[in-house]
C-alpha cells in the first residue's frame, strides 16, 4: 500500500464512516420518504386510481424544485432548517438533513419512473378482483416495478455518494472532503488521486450489486 | 352475500363519456343467468366500456348497474370490492403479474378474499387443474406460451368461484389453434361450473361459436341483440397436409 495513505490511515478511515453514515441516511430517506412519495405520485397521476390534481401537483412542483435546485445552494438554503431541526447546521449529523432531502426527492422520482412502465393492464387485473389501493400497490405494483426500484436505487446511492462529497461545506467530513483538504488543498495530487480511486472501487461495486440484485429479481 | 336472482347483469341506461368522447349512450342490457352472452361491434363501438362498467372498472357518467340484485353505483368502496370478487374477469393481453409465479398469480386471487393460507394451495391446485396446468405451478409466466398465459388468467378469475365471468377479446391474441383451445376451457366453465359468461370479441367466429345470445354494437350503442344457435368451437387441425390443403384451396 502506498506510504501516503498508511500516513493518513486514520483520517481516510474516519472519512469513510462519515461518509457512509451521509450515504446511509441518504438510503434510509430514499427508502422511508421518496418510495412513498413517488408511489403517491404515480397513484395520483390522471387516469390513475387515485387521482387527485392537487396533491399530484403539489407534490410534482416540490420535488421539481428540490431537485432543479444547485445541490450546494440547496445546502445553504436550508441551513436555518437544518439549525431548526438538528440544534447545529455543522457537522456530518446535520449534513444528513439537506442530503435526506434531496435523496428523498431523487428517488421519488425514480420511483414514479419504474411504476409508470408497468402495463396498466396488470392494475385493471387486480381492481377487478377486488384489491383496494393498498393491495394494488403492495401486491401488485411494487412486486411488478421491483427491479425497476432496485435499479433506481442503485443509480440514486451512486448519486447520494456524488452529494455527499461537497458536505465538506458545512463540516460534514466524507470522503470527498479528504480528498479536498488532505490531497487539493495541501499539493498532493497522488493522495487525492488514491482517494478517487478508492471512490470509483466502491461505485462500481455498488452498481454491480446493485444490477446484480435487479437482474435476479426480474422475471419478465 | 348477494342474492343471484334470475338476470346477473343489467344495465339501465347507462352512459360513459371519455373527456367529449361518449364511448357508450344511454345502453339497457339484461344479461340472463347461466347464458353466455356475446358482445360484437367494430373496433371503437364501446364492447369493452360496457364489459368495463359491469363490474365498474369504467365508473359511468350515468345509469344502474345490477349485479345480482345489488345495485353497483350505489355501493361504498369496501362493498364494490367485495362484490368484484364474486365477478371474475380476463383480458387480451392476459395482465398476469410477470413477477409472480404462476401459483402466486392464483394465490393472489384467494389472498384478496381473504381466504385462510392452509386453503389457498388446494383451490390453486384445483383451478390450475381445470385449466390443465397443474404442472407448470412455479414457472414464470414469461415462460410460457400465450394459451398457457390465458389458461393461468382463467384459473385466477376462477378462483373465489366467480358467478359471472366477463371475457374482454380473450383470443384475439392467439392463434387459430389456441383461440380454440380457449374457447373450449370458456365453454367448460359455463357447463361445469355454471358460470354466467360475458365474452366480447370483433372475431364473428369467436362469438358464434359459443354464444346463446349476441349483442351488436354500434358507435356506443346496443344496435340488437339476438337469440344464436352456437355453432361449435372449430376443431383446429395442425396437420401438415392440413396447411397444404388450405394453400391449394383458394377458400
Ligand atoms: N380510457 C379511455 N380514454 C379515452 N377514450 C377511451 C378510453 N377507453 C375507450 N375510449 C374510447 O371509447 C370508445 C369505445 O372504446 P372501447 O369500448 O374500447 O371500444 P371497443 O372495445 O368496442 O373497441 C373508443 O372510441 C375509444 O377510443
Ligand atoms: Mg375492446
Amino acid at each position: 500500500m502506498p506510504d501516503i495513505l498508511l500516513r493518513y490511515q486514520a483520517e481516510i478511515w474516519q472519512a469513510i464512516g462519515e461518509t457512509f453514515i451521509m450515504v446511509g441516511v441518504s438510503i434510509l430517506a430514499a427508502i422511508l420518504v421518496g418510495l412513498p412519495v413517488g408511489t403517491l405520485l404515480y397513484l395520483c397521476r390522471k387516469g390513475n386510481l387515485l387521482e387527485n390534481r392537487f396533491v399530484f401537483s403539489s407534490l410534482n412542483l416540490l420535488v421539481n424544485i428540490i431537485r432543479s435546485f444547485p445541490f450546494l445552494l440547496l445546502v445553504v438554503f436550508l441551513i436555518p432548517f437544518t439549525r431548526l431541526i438538528m440544534g447545529t447546521a455543522i457537522g456530518t449529523a446535520a449534513a444528513t438533513v439537506p442530503l435526506s432531502i434531496i435523496a428523498f426527492a431523487h428517488y421519488s422520482r425514480l420511483v414514479e419512473q419504474s411504476l409508470l412502465e408497468i402495463p396498466k393492464g396488470v392494475i385493471d387485473a387486480a381492481v377487478s378482483m377486488g384489491a383496494s389501493v393498498k393491495e394494488v400497490v403492495f401486491k401488485f405494483l411494487l412486486v411488478e416495478s421491483r427491479s425497476g426500484l432496485v435499479v433506481g436505487l442503485t443509480m440514486s446511492t451512486i448519486s447520494f455518494i456524488s452529494y455527499s462529497t461537497i458536505m465538506g461545506v458545512v463540516g460534514g467530513g466524507g470522503v470527498g472532503d479528504f480528498a479536498i483538504r488532505y490531497g487539493y488543498q495541501q499539493f498532493q495530487t497522488d493522495l487525492m488521486l488514491y482517494v478517487i480511486v478508492i471512490m470509483v472501487i466502491l461505485v462500481q461495486m455498488i452498481q454491480f450489486i446493485g444490477m446484480t440484485i435487479a437482474r435476479k429479481i426480474d422475471k419478465r | 352475500m348477494m342474492e343471484w336472482g334470475l338476470f346477473v347483469i343489467e344495465l339501465q341506461n347507462v352512459t360513459k363519456k371519455f373527456g367529449t368522447h361518449t364511448a357508450i349512450q344511454n345502453v339497457s342490457l339484461t344479461v340472463h343467468k347461466g347464458e353466455i352472452h356475446g358482445l360484437i361491434g367494430a373496433s371503437g363501438a364501446g364492447k369493452s366500456t360496457m364489459l368495463r362498467v359491469m363490474n365498474l372498472l369504467e365508473i359511468p357518467d350515468s345509469g344502474s348497474i345490477y349485479v345480482g340484485d345489488r345495485e353497483l353505483t350505489t355501493r361504498s368502496k369496501r362493498e364494490l370490492r367485495e362484490a368484484r370478487k364474486r365477478i371474475g374477469m380476463i383480458f387480451q393481453h392476459f395482465n398476469l403479474v410477470l413477477n409472480k409465479t404462476v401459483e402466486q398469480n392464483v394465490a393472489v386471487s384467494l389472498q384478496l378474499a381473504q381466504v385462510p393460507k392452509h386453503q389457498q394451495i388446494d383451490r390453486v391446485r384445483e383451478c390450475l387443474r381445470f385449466v390443465g396446468l397443474e404442472d407448470q405451478m412455479d414457472k414464470y409466466p414469461a415462460q410460457l406460451s400465450g394459451g398457457q398465459k390465458q389458461r393461468v388468467a382463467i384459473a385466477r378469475a376462477l378462483a373465489n368461484e366467480p358467478e359471472v365471468l366477463l371475457c374482454d377479446e380473450p383470443t384475439s391474441s392467439l392463434d387459430p389453434h389456441t383461440t380454440s383451445e380457449i374457447l373450449t376451457v370458456i365453454r367448460d366453465i359455463h357447463e361445469r361450473l355454471g358460470v354466467t359468461v360475458i365474452i366480447v370479441s370483433h372475431e364473428m367466429n369467436v362469438i358464434k361459436s359459443i354464444c346463446q345470445r349476441v349483442t351488436v354494437m354500434d358507435q356506443g350503442t346496443i344496435y340488437e341483440t339476438v337469440p344464436i344457435e352456437s355453432s361449435g368451437i372449430p376443431k383446429s387441425d395442425r396437420s401438415p397436409e392440413r396447411f397444404i390443403k388450405e394453400l391449394k384451396n383458394d377458400a
